[in-house]
Order: C-alpha cells, then structure tokens, then sequence
C-alpha cells in the first residue's frame, strides 16, 4: 500500500487549537515610550550604574540588572539606517504591487535599535527622518 | 528505583526573590523576571556577572504569548551571554526549575546559578483556560472538548468515593491556606473564609466548586544556588538542598489510579533516598505540597509518605497540618491563597521552605522550630512529579 493510499484510508479528525486573542501590556518603561511616541519623542533610557542608553525605553538594565527610572530623550535627527530589506511578496506569496522597504533604524550611542517603514533613498548608513510617529513607525532617508 | 548517590558537589540556597502574585500585572514577563531574579541576587549578595549559569521554568509559552519562552525570559532573567536552559514539565516546573539549578552545582559544572521562574496568566483571551485546549488526545478525549478542571472533579471525585470522603473535609485545606496566606505580603487571595462558604461557591465542574480552586496569577519566583565554598563565603544561614526527585508517569491519564498520586510517591521516594529519610512523617518539620485545588494538597500528603492512603483528611482535621501543628502544610497560603503563576508558584513553594529554614518568614514562620522542610509540585496531565527537600 502506498503512502498516499494509506493516508487517503485512515481515519482522520480535524480540529484546531487557538486562544481567541492576547491582549499584552507593554509594562511601565513601554508606556513611557509609547507616551512619548504621542508627543513625536523617541523615549529611551539611561542606566546610572553602567551609563548605557537603551532604546526603546526598559525597566532594567541587561547588562548589569540595575532598575532602570531615568527616561531620556534621544535626539531623533540622529537616526541612520543600521541595515534594510525589501519584501516583494505578502506572507501568502501574492506579488506586492509596490514593495516595501523595512529599516532597522539606530541613533549613535546607544543599545537598541527600532524597525520601521522606509521610503526615499534607502541605504545602509543614510539618515533617516521619522515622518510617521504612529506605531510600527515610517522614515524617510535622505 | 535507582539512584546514583555519587555527587560531586553539596549545594545550598543563598537567596531568594518573588514578585507579587496578581491577577494581572502591569510589568512584561521579561520585567516580571527580572523584579524576581533581582531580589534573588540582592538576597544572596551577589552581582549578575557573579552568576555562571540560568536556569529558566516556565510553563506553555502560549500562556505569555511568546514563543520560544525560554529565550524571550532569558534578557529579563540575566541570561545574557550566559549558558541558559529552560525546564518545562507543566505544573511541576517550579520545582523543577530549583533541581535543575542544583544538578548545574552538584556535578560540579557550575559554582553561582540563578534559577527563575516566571508566568503570565493574563494575556490569553478569553482565559488562559484555552491554552489547555492543547493538551488532550486530539481524537480520543479532545471531542468532547474537555478542560483541565474536568479531570480534576475526575480525580476528586474518585478520591473521595474511595476513602469516603467529604467535601466539607476538603474544603477545610481552602480555609487553612487562605487563612495562612493573609501572613504573606506576596499574596493575592489571603482571607478568613469558613468551609460553608467553600461549599457554598459556585459550581465549575461537579464537585470542583470556585473556592476549591486556585486563582489565576502572573508571577515571578527566583533563586540563587551556589556551591558549599561559596555558599560559606556569602551566608551564616545556608539551607542545604540535601534531596531532589522528579518522576513522570504514564501520559495517558485514563491508565492511571485517579485516588493516588503516584508520580510523587515515586519523586518522594527518591529525594527521602538522595537525603537519608526513612520516616518522612517523623523527619519533615514543614511542607509545601502543590496545592491548585485543595483536595490535591491531601493528595500530594499522602503520596509524599506524609499521611496514610485516605486519612490526610484525618490529620488536617486533628490540627497536624495546621500552622502550629506537627508538620505545618503550606505556611505560605499555597496556590490556594498566594496565587496560582504556574511555574513561579511552584518555585515560590521551594522560597517558602527555604525562608521557613533561614527563619526569615516573618509572620509567615511556623511555631515550632524547623530543620528540614520540603517542597512539591505536580503537573502536566497528572503525571508529573517534582519534589525537593531542603535543611538547615
Ligand atoms: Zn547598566
């Protein structure tokens, strides 16, 4: 009997196993920088024990486990582009009709980083300026 | 059962942190972690990079939302750049989570470990209840589209037809550890409740009702294990981890007796084995038995030597169990009465015993004095066994 013989004959149930939604919190340092969002800052913050700047803003520091409570404005007219990628395809395969830059966006000394949108002229190292603050964010490079 | 009783190391216990348990926090998991393996670490005096190794518990990833769990926790339980292993045997995870950290420093591979346990409940809509829709056999028992509360009135059922029991028996543990819980500063559901109004709550699933249960939680729970060296050079008080035993039994939850937990018969046995117990009813000065229903605390009694088959009900009712009894039973509150973050819950049972043996439970400390203590957690389908016992 074949492989797909047997298949065809056995005894098969179908079901599925999803929970209907999650509903996450983003915890009290991801409020920060959602808030800031609102008002067009990118919000990070600064470790007093070890003085790293981490963006987006966290409640503690990786690297040395200190709590985290000085937020700081980054200056956003910082961002350059740490590295990009074009899709040409949605997730189920279909042809895009215009493809989409995503840009893994940096500002210098800190740890982190933030993806977002990206038209212009897209280009490892170019400056990118944030035209959209609404979440996922958009720049554009100059 | 064999065990192999060559060690290369003696390990202690020389911190611990918990959160509080609520029924929804704020704080990501990977803060909630972090707030836990923290306070571990200040208790124990250590810095992160004092740490050799992490050991993560946590129980489905599809209850936080995040696949791959163990990873995601790792930032938050200082993991970075470390060697970091996840351990997930459903609801016995908690305790799990503590051996794990011990055989890292009893094979002599690790000096410093930071075990962390960590769960959060809320996110799941419309409860984390369908998380469990996963579990069953998909053509066998998934049809009649059970839940895990099901199998629970199952098994309680059974229980009490075999030795006849009451409920108003079993509803007494409620009453004990939402009673002793009102002593814990980490607990959600500490009050003075009476067994009528246990009998008097909502029906789940006959005869499960809403106060035989434990309350969904988030949570976190961490320790620090070190070597004996070590632990010598950073506390006067350390709480030796002296056995550990871990069982799983048959998958199939049919196949099994529903009035005998022996999955944690045969844990327990192991780690009175590795610690040299031969009475345990005589030598266990205080216990932590997982406790997310309440007849399950009477259950894990009697599997763990504690009570005869059938008569934990006897000795809850004389007193023994009680705070101020022979052999205090869930100190803390338990599930029943501190919350119910799986895998943190079943680590926040190890931190009881071993706040109990530092004698630094607050009000939570029993009366009488202790020197031995042990802490147990039970799960996936009722067939996994975790137990740990601890001295000072
Ligand atoms: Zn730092």
């Amino acid at each position: 009997m074949s492989w797909d013989k047997s298949i065809k004959e056995s005894v098969k149930w179908y079901d599925n196993m999803e929970v209907e939604k999650y509903e996450y919190t983003v915890g009290p340092a991801g409020e920060e920088f959602f808030k800031g969002l609102k008002q067009g800052k990118i919000i990070g913050c600064k470790c007093s024990k070890c003085g790293k700047i981490y963006i987006p803003a966290r409640a503690y520091c990786e690297n040395c486990f200190a709590k985290i409570d000085n937020y700081v404005e980054i200056k956003k007219e910082e961002a350059y582009v740490d590295s990009y990628t074009i899709i040409y395809k949605d997730d189920e395969g279909r042809q895009l009709d215009k493809p989409i830059y995503i840009a893994m966006i940096r500002f210098p000394n800190t740890v982190g980083g933030l993806l977002c949108y990206a038209e212009g002229n897209v280009r490892v190292g170019g400056k990118a300026k944030i035209t959209s603050f609404d979440w996922p964010l958009r720049v554009i490079v100059e | 059962m064999k065990v192999n009783l060559y060690l290369n190391k003696r390990v202690a216990i020389i911190g611990a942190g918990l959160t509080l348990f609520r029924r929804r926090l704020l704080e990501t998991p990977q803060e909630i972690a972090w707030e836990a393996a923290s306070k571990a670490l200040e208790e124990a005096g250590l810095e992160l990079k004092d740490i050799d190794c992490v050991v993560i518990g946590s129980a489905p990833d599809a209850f936080d939302g995040v696949h791959l769990k163990g990873e995601y926790l790792s930032h938050g339980s200082g993991g970075i750049r470390k060697p970091v292993s996840r351990v997930y045997v459903g609801g016995a995870t908690g305790v799990m989570t503590a051996i794990a950290g011990w055989y890292h420093v009893a094979s002599g591979l690790c000096q410093k470990v930071l075990a962390v346990a960590e769960e959060k409940m809320s996110p799941a809509r419309p409860h984390p209840q369908s998380v469990f829709k996963y579990i069953w056999d998909p053509i066998l028992e998934k049809p009649l589209n059970p839940n895990l509360i099901w199998i629970f009135a199952m098994e309680m059922h059974r229980y009490m037809s075999k030795y006849g029991i009451k409920k108003e028996e079993i509803a007494l543990v409620s009453v004990k550890n939402k009673r002793n819980a009102l002593n814990n500063p980490y607990a959600q559901l500490g009050a003075n409740i009476t067994v009528d109004d246990v009998l008097n709550s909502e029906v789940l699933v006959w005869p499960v009702q809403l106060l035989d249960v434990s309350p969904v939680s988030d949570g976190g729970a961490a320790i620090v294990l070190a070597s004996e060296d070590v632990a010598r050079r950073y506390t006067d008080t350390p709480v030796w981890v002296e056995g550990v035993g871990w069982t799983l039994d048959n998958t199939e939850w049919p196949a099994r007796d529903l009035s005998y937990a022996r999955y944690v018969e045969f844990a327990a046995r192991m780690a009175y084995k590795i610690a040299g117990i031969e009475r345990p009813n005589k030598e266990i000065d205080v216990v932590e038995p997982y406790d997310p229903f309440d007849y399950k605390e009477l259950h894990h009694l009697e599997a763990l030597q504690l009570a005869k088959r059938g008569e934990a009900p006897t000795l809850l009712k004389e007193g023994v169990f009680d705070i101020d009894g022979d052999i205090p039973s869930s100190p803390s509150g338990g599930l029943l009465g501190v919350g119910n973050p799986i895998a943190a819950a079943g680590l926040m049972k190890v931190i009881s015993i071993y706040w109990q043996l530092k004698g630094t439970a607050g009000k939570m400390q029993v009366k009488r004095p202790v020197h031995t203590g042990l802490a147990q957690a039970w799960g996936d389908l009722m067939q996994a066994g975790t137990v740990i016992v601890l001295r000072n």
